[in-house]
């Protein structure tokens, strides 16, 4: 059976969540591997959230807010874009490699944007394979009832 | 948590539009056992009344104390089954919608896949309610006095509307007359009236009024608080800058036109006979339909889309010129019957009531229509001394083929509509966003085109993108529409959701006072602790993910809350044992 990585994505609720729906609304098909958060806007996105979703076990993260000037917020993507440089040295001093954690700006009219961006970070991550999560990283468990999980059946 | 919560999970089936990809079943009955979950059905449609009804009897019954429903975006639907909680007496934020339609069954074609991911979505949803807070809404009261910004047409009737629905208005007007582009216009298409009396009219209306203070030579230059309790700061040329408490503004700053010199081949700048339609308005206005060494023109070329729909420099259409070029046609084959007008357009845009017909009768007054490549303007020269007309306008005919010399002794440029070069400072000081044109962006582009992302902060006309006249008005009644709605409630609802001080972890670095967009956070000298102020906060939560000491919480979207939703989004999809 092929890896299919699990893709945790921080969506601002004005442009890229809308973006996603949009998606939805025109049926453009992408892959299933994206969980999306929603929050209100990108900068909202603590880094606590994103070592967080690599230590519970998400092979990648995906940010996506609106694009530079066209924020809700004024200026909030540019706070999360500033944030997201520290965010990469972070990530990298835990030895995850770069290609696992993105920023991207999706406005409320790209949803084909949107589900190409998504389809593009599986396939990286399918060639990546699934992060090896480092021990100073592995979180508290995580405990929920064990179910059996579906097979693709494509 | 210090009991286990009740929460009741509810997965629609939205006829087959989920059902067909996800297994609502499967879904149901991985959740049913989460910890917390009381109860979890499936439905056909949870938003019809019956679905709702579904709810609010199991709330009652089940003794439920949060909800899930996992359906469509909670974009389209939030609203609705906030509702359902609030008829079975529940607290309207104790609602989590986990979108498995728009970003799971609309998207995805493998059942397995999509069940897995829909069954993700709810389990976070139910992980994040259970961190729920009850949350009330605030009320605040309502300063019933309204600031326009800009005199057109648009900022005109805004006054005008609401100063004869009894209430007072401040009309801000940056240069010394009011009227604005519609000033400057002859006759208006498609009925060819006079835009002299449209305007004369509203101007003399907002002039009279008591209600109404017209400012002349003023701009705004600072904008404080929230709907309902703005302090603006209007700077006049002559005087000293004046505080002025209002409840909303509305913004009709209007466009500027395209600077023609920027497309050389045309010629503008640098022949004195190849004019703007600006420049043609104010000719047909004087009555004088003259070349520039005042000779009656026998031919007059008009060319289209001057700035528009070309990406190099505005890719939009400017709405308005085509019908404004049929208009010229009509009014220069009127004047001067035996004058060849020729139309040189790439497309003929002649949209809406009347446009078709005003298209019709221009044709039928024999004028020349040919077409061009778009971008691909065509080119001014002189003509030459033997030639009977000053300048011949070189355009490559899509139709034919064939490279035409088009003679000419005036050449129209039908400019089209941009952004003022101002419009950044107007949009920073009032907190409103623009689009990559520097138009300003309404709320949402089809149900709710007048209001933007600052409540209490409207705009109509032009300054949101290019609009013919009765479009305008219409958003500038929209506007009025929407303030006296607010006057009529006399007190405004604030956010239930908005970013909070814990003053005790607070250390005073102020680090968030940079960050907020708004003016929602203030420092206390004495105290060294920063505040917000509630009603001012949008809850973008910047300031939340940027505090070092964890003192700020962005109510209904917490940490914890969203550090659950990402453990229940991954519980059961983790790569890793």
């Amino acid at each position: 059976m092929e890896f299919e990585p699990t893709i945790v994505g921080f969506l601002c609720n004005w442009c890229s969540y809308t973006g996603a729906d949009l998606a939805g609304t025109a049926r453009i098909k992408h892959r299933p591997n994206l969980r999306v958060i929603r929050v209100m806007c990108s900068g909202r996105v603590d880094p606590t959230f994103v070592l967080q979703a690599f230590s519970a076990g998400a092979d990648g993260v995906m940010i996506c807010g609106c694009h530079p000037g066209d924020c809700h917020y004024l200026e909030g993507n540019d706070k999360a874009f500033r944030r997201f440089q520290l965010l990469k040295r972070l990530v990298a001093a835990y030895g995850i490699e770069e290609q696992r954690l993105r920023l991207e700006w999706v406005s409320a009219s790209e949803g084909e944007r949107f589900a190409r961006l998504v389809d593009t970070m599986t396939a990286e991550l399918r060639e990546l394979g699934p992060l090896v999560r480092p021990p100073d990283l592995a979180g508290a468990p995580n405990p929920c009832p064990e179910v059996p999980r579906e097979v693709a059946h494509g | 948590m210090s009991k286990e919560s009740r929460i009741g999970v509810y997965i629609c089936n939205c006829g087959t539009n989920i059902a067909k990809v996800v297994d609502a079943e499967r879904v149901r009955d991985m959740v049913a056992d989460l910890p917390g979950v009381a109860c979890a059905r499936t439905y056909k449609y949870m938003c019809s009344n019956p679905g709702q009804d579904m709810i609010t009897q199991d709330i009652k019954e089940n003794n439920l104390d949060r909800v899930v429903v996992a359906a469509c975006s909670p974009r389209m639907h939030e609203p609705t089954f906030q509702k359902a909680l609030e008829a079975a007496g529940l607290n309207p934020f104790l609602l989590e919608m986990a979108n498995i339609r728009e970003q799971c069954s609309w998207v995805h074609d493998d059942p397995g896949l999509a069940t897995n991911k829909a069954a993700d979505l709810t389990h976070a949803a139910v992980r994040r309610v259970a961190r729920h807070q009850p949350l009330e809404k605030q009320e605040a009261p309502y300063t019933p006095v309204t600031l326009v910004l800009g005199g057109g047409i648009a900022g005109l009737t805004v006054a005008v509307e609401l100063a004869e629905a009894g209430q007072r208005v401040h009309l801000v007007e940056r240069e010394g007359r009011l009227g604005g582009n519609v000033g400057r216009v002859d006759l208006t298409a498609p009925y060819l009236d006079s835009a002299r009396d449209i305007l004369a009219e509203k101007i003399v209306q907002a002039e009279t009024n008591p209600r109404i203070e017209v400012h002349l030579r003023a701009t705004i230059t600072d904008l404080q608080g929230f709907v309902g309790n703005f302090t603006a700061t209007l700077s006049h040329t002559h005087e000293p800058d004046q505080e002025i408490p209002v409840g909303a503004v509305v913004v009709c700053t209007g466009y500027h036109e395209f600077d023609a010199t920027r497309v050389e081949r045309l010629g503008f700048g640098k022949y004195r006979d190849v004019i703007t339609s600006f420049e043609l308005e104010a000719r047909l206005r004087k009555g004088r339909l003259e070349t520039s060494d005042g000779r009656t023109p026998r031919y007059v070329s008009i060319v289209h889309c001057v700035g528009s729909r070309n990406p190099k420099y505005h890719a939009y259409c400017s709405r308005v010129c085509c019908m404004t070029a049929l208009k010229y046609g009509h009014e220069i084959k009127s004047a001067l019957p035996d004058a060849m007008v020729t139309d040189l357009y790439v497309d003929m845009l002649s949209f809406g009531k009347g446009g078709e017909d005003l298209y019709r009768r221009t044709s039928e007054l024999k004028t020349m229509f040919l077409m061009f490549e778009k971008g691909d303007y065509p080119v001014v020269r002189k003509a030459e001394p033997d030639d009977d007309c000053g300048l011949l306008v070189e355009v490559q005919e899509r139709l034919s083929g064939e490279a035409i010399d088009v003679p000419a002794d005036l050449v129209v440029l039908m400019v089209g509509m941009q952004a003022r070069g101002d419009s950044d400072q107007v949009a920073r000081t009032v907190g409103i966003s623009q689009d990559s044109h520097g138009w300003f962006i309404e709320s949402h582009p089809k149900l709710a085109p007048v209001s933007t992302a600052t409540e209490g902060v409207f705009i109509a006309g032009c300054c949101s993108s290019p609009k013919d006249i009765p479009d305008s008005v219409a958003q500038a009644q929209a506007a009025a529409a929407m303030v006296l709605g607010y006057i009529a409630q006399g007190k405004v609802q604030v956010d239930a959701r908005y970013a909070q001080v814990d003053t005790d972890l607070c250390s005073g670095c102020r680090m968030c006072n940079e960050l907020c967009p708004y003016t929602a956070i203030t420092y206390d000298p004495d105290e060294n602790r920063s505040s917000i102020q509630s009603a001012e906060c949008k809850a973008c939560g910047t300031c939340v993910a940027a505090c070092p000491s964890g003192a700020i919480t962005a109510r209904h979207f917490t940490d914890e809350q969203i550090l659950e939703q990402i453990e229940g989004v991954l519980a059961w999809s983790s790569s890793q044992p």
